[in-house]
């Protein structure tokens, strides 16, 4: 492969809180290439979201070098390089879900009509069409959560930062939103670079190119699982042998330590 | 949408039994004035009351516009000028940490108790000084409101905004300012209430013949009872008409709710 999208060098991180320094991260070394879609998976407190928040420059490195598309975190952050989505939908209540998707867009100053047709786009992409002047507190977490998707997508970032996005969700409406997020991320031109945060193991390897299993105290890395699964994945996926492999890979992954 | 029926069935229930208890209150004041025979230099019947406002409505009313224009006047003067300290304290925490406290304190105080010494300063009998106790008056309610308003945020969807890149401008105008907007209208409501209050109790230390302050003053001091309890009435209309002009402003600015 060409050179790496997201480059992480020997990078820890320590949180010095009340009770003294925490070592939410030590010594992470991880390449990720352009247009893979990465899960994260570990046991709560590993720093999943501190190594999200790192790539997005929301948060500095205590040691070591993270490099994204050859440039600092927070020079790509400048560049609008990412899209976030949180483990809540983090929609703003006053504004109509249009107008939450056109929020990034408004920011970075494209002309209104330009925007409206974006937003209307990535309203029917997904499945929210009927609802751009709904507000945040008339939809369901499940729908909520699709206009954060759409309202990440809007500007296409080169990198999408999802942690825990279905977290919240039930399991068939989960297994909906994997689909239809493969299908938009399967779907443009080329692949938005994805580091995708999850606690399920059956989600992480229906999902990822690779598997990034993490352990806690101090946040690692723990092992790499890649995913040869064929794209583009369907609910057959789930039920190939080869996935009830992989699954178990991770869940080991996970138990060693 | 669904939203007519769903509001006029909210009206009713806001307006109704209110309205009941009212007619319930001032029927038996009627009924317990009358029956006991209670003399009409202590306490007129509210049939009275009405019955002197309708000698002199045009009159009552003129003063009582004297004395709501200072309250109008006031506080627009003080919750401009909270708005605007509150804006600066989140731009300078440092302003924030030595002044609301303070702020939180005056509004505990009872700030009408300056009335005279304003009256030393800016002239006992000129509408400057009761403008400026209405001013003092509300100021400080609106700096601790809105203030919290614009510090509300929560820490995701600030983040948001960083991973927009987004300008402080940007920033304060999108996300700080609607999010202090529910804590300004309760701030107004507030402000409504207590300058229609610091407006005639100014006027008790002083000011114009025409203002209903001094009318009040001077009908009670020679016992026309019911005179003074006419231009209560007045004191309550206008302040009741405030209160509901900034509900109805209110409710079409915090539509979303
Ligand atoms: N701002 C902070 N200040 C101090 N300590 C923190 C901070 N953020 C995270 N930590 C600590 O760092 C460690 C990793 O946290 P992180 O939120 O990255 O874990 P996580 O893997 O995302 O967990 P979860 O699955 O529960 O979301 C934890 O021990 C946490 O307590
Ligand atoms: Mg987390």
């Amino acid at each position: 492969m060409s050179a790496p999208m997201i480059e992480f060098d020997r990078v820890s991180k320590i949180y010095q809180s009340g009770g003294g320094p925490v070592n939410a991260l030590h010594d992470v070394s991880l390449s990720i290439a352009a247009g893979e879609f990465i899960a994260l998976i570990g046991p709560s407190g590993c720093g999943k979201s501190t190594l999200m928040r790192l790539v997005g420059d929301l948060e500095q490195p205590s040691a070591g070098g993270l490099r994204v598309r050859g440039k600092t975190a927070h020079q790509a952050r400048l560049d609008r390089d990412y899209g976030i989505v949180f483990q809540s939908p983090v929609l703003y209540e006053w504004r109509s879900i249009r107008k939450n998707v056109e929020l990034p867009l408004e920011i970075m100053g494209q002309p209104g009509p330009q925007r409206h047709a974006r937003a209307s786009e990535l309203l029917r992409l997904v499945g929210l069409s009927d609802f751009g002047d709904a507000y945040p507190h008339q939809l369901s977490g499940g729908m909520q959560q699709r206009a954060a998707i759409a309202r990440a997508l809007s500007f296409e970032p080169a990198i999408l930062l999802m942690d825990e996005p279905f977290g919240a969700l039930d399991e068939i409406t989960r297994e909906r939103m994997q689909l239809e997020l493969l299908s938009i991320w399967d779907g443009g031109p080329q692949r938005t670079t994805v580091i995708f945060v999850t606690h399920s193991i059956p989600e992480a390897v229906f999902l990822a190119d690779r598997v990034v299993v993490m352990s806690p105290r101090p946040g690692r890395v723990e092992r790499l699982v890649t995913v040869d699964l064929p794209r583009p994945r369907s609910f057959e996926t789930r039920e190939d042998p080869r996935f009830f492999a992989l699954v178990t890979e991770v869940r080991e992954g996970l138990r060693e330590h | 949408m669904v939203a007519i029926p769903q509001s006029t069935f909210k009206i009713q229930h806001a307006f109704i039994p209110p309205l009941i208890a009212f007619i319930l209150a001032v029927g038996s004041w009627e009924v317990l004035v009358r029956g006991l025979g209670i003399p009409l230099y202590l306490l007129p019947a509210p049939s009275q009351v009405v019955a002197t406002f309708l000698e002199r409505p045009a009159y009552l009313l003129g003063i009582g516009v004297a004395t709501f224009s200072n309250a109008l006047v006031g506080s627009l003067i003080g919750c401009s000028l909270g708005c605007l300290v509150a804006a600066v304290c989140v731009r300078w925490p440092l302003v924030a940490d030595g002044l609301v406290p303070l702020a939180v304190a005056a509004s505990a105080v009872p700030i009408i108790a300056l009335s005279p010494l304003l009256g030393i300063w800016l002239g006992s009998i000129s509408p400057a000084s009761k403008v400026a106790v209405v001013v003092v008056m509300t100021f400080f309610p609106t700096l601790v409101n809105v203030y919290r308003g614009l510090i509300s945020p929560r820490a995701d969807t600030l983040m948001l905004m960083h991973s927009y890149a987004a300008s402080q401008r940007d920033i304060f105008l999108k996300l700080r300012t609607p999010a202090a907007l529910p804590f300004l209208f309760n701030a107004l409501r507030i402000c409504a209430t207590l300058s229609m209050i610091g407006a005639v109790v100014a006027e008790f230390f002083g000011g114009p013949q025409n203002a209903l302050g001094v009318y009040i003053k001077t009908e009670a001091g020679i016992l026309h009872t019911s005179e003074a309890w006419s231009a209560i009435l007045v004191a309550c209309l206008f302040g009741l008409l405030f209160y509901l002009a900034i509900v109805l402003v209110e409710r079409r600015a915090l539509r979303w709710k």
